[in-house]
């Protein structure tokens, strides 16, 4: 008997979490949405702007998405290169975190941040108040002027 | 490198364990293992969660408040390099904490010391309460009887004298 339990409440829980709802156990009664597995950034994903530029601040109806990434596969890592949809125009950026984990010792983050920058590779903007991780500092590529303007680092 | 201390649980994580977090807000979180991840993930308060040392804290359980604890804080000045300082710290170090465990174990020693008492008075009660398992009600009277009957024949011989 308790067997057939046991398969039943596992199949109940997980119609739940593909319907986005997991329950919590009965000693935390706190209902809270858990979302699916992330992935790193692609075509389509919106993103977030963490630079002080106007264009990224802009408030616009539709958030920035990447319309490009420019690597060898479709997806986007800390570090890469993206173009990105704003205000009706395109703007080339460069992801600073992402919701994806990584490699083993770098930071996760809540949000995929990107930074604004122009077609030579400086940044839009003045200032980056969000934190940026330190291994840009190692990655190959430029972005000393990223880190420069970078106001904390994690 | 750091050791840094894990958000929910407050080991110490070592260089290449763990994970960080960065929320929104810029306020970073170390954990130490998926563990503790996952439970943070859950939303967890690690105060209410009775295995971190958090809870601990919280309710008494442990050391708190301690002068051998103040060297645990994190200082965020840098010091110059200093042979002596480095070669006089590493061996304070030692000794701070040989006398933080000793002084903590002896906080939980006292603190489960009342159990000790109320473990004697409970066993005591059960022995007053259950005590015709382990002696018949009336298992001394007859001895008592055979006793009060020759302190009486030794009274009645001393009255005839």
């Amino acid at each position: 008997m308790t067997l057939v339990w046991c398969v039943c409440s596992k199949q109940v829980s997980m119609a739940l979490s593909l319907s986005g709802l997991i329950l919590p156990k009965l000693t935390q009664q706190r209902a809270f949405s858990v979302s699916a597995a992330v992935a790193a950034i692609q075509k389509l994903t919106r993103v977030r702007v963490v630079d002080n530029s106007s264009l990224g601040n802009a408030h616009h109806h539709r958030p920035p998405k990447v319309i490009h990434v420019y690597t060898k596969n479709g997806v986007g890592k800390v570090g890469d290169r993206v173009l990105l949809a704003i205000k009706g125009q395109k703007k080339k950026a460069l992801i600073v975190g992402q919701k994806m984990p990584g490699a083993r010792m770098t930071p996760r983050f809540d949000s995929n941040n990107v930074v604004l920058i122009e077609d030579n590779g400086n940044p839009t903007g003045t200032r980056i108040k969000a934190p940026i991780p330190t291994h840009l500092r190692k990655m190959e590529g430029e972005y000393s002027k990223l880190i420069a303007i970078a106001q904390r680092l994690v | 490198m750091r050791i840094e201390k894990c958000y929910f649980c407050s080991a110490p994580v070592y260089p290449g364990h763990g994970m960080a977090f960065v929320r929104n807000d810029c306020k970073v979180f170390q954990f130490c293992r998926s563990k503790c991840h996952k439970n943070f993930k859950k939303k967890r308060n690690p105060r209410k969660t009775r295995w971190t040392k958090a809870f601990r804290k919280a309710s008494g359980k442990e050391l708190t408040v301690d002068n051998s604890l103040e060297f645990e804080k994190r200082r965020n000045i840098p010091l110059k390099y200093n042979r002596e300082l480095w070669s006089k710290t590493v061996e304070a170090m030692k000794k701070v904490e040989a006398i933080k465990q000793k002084r903590q174990s002896r906080f939980i020693v006292n603190r489960l010391k009342k159990g000790k008492e109320l473990e004697k008075a409970a066993d005591i009660s059960e022995i007053k309460k259950n005590i015709h398992l382990i002696k018949a009600p009336h298992a001394g009277q007859a001895k008592q009887l055979e006793d009060k009957m020759v302190q009486k024949l030794a009274e009645d011989v001393e009255m005839d004298e």
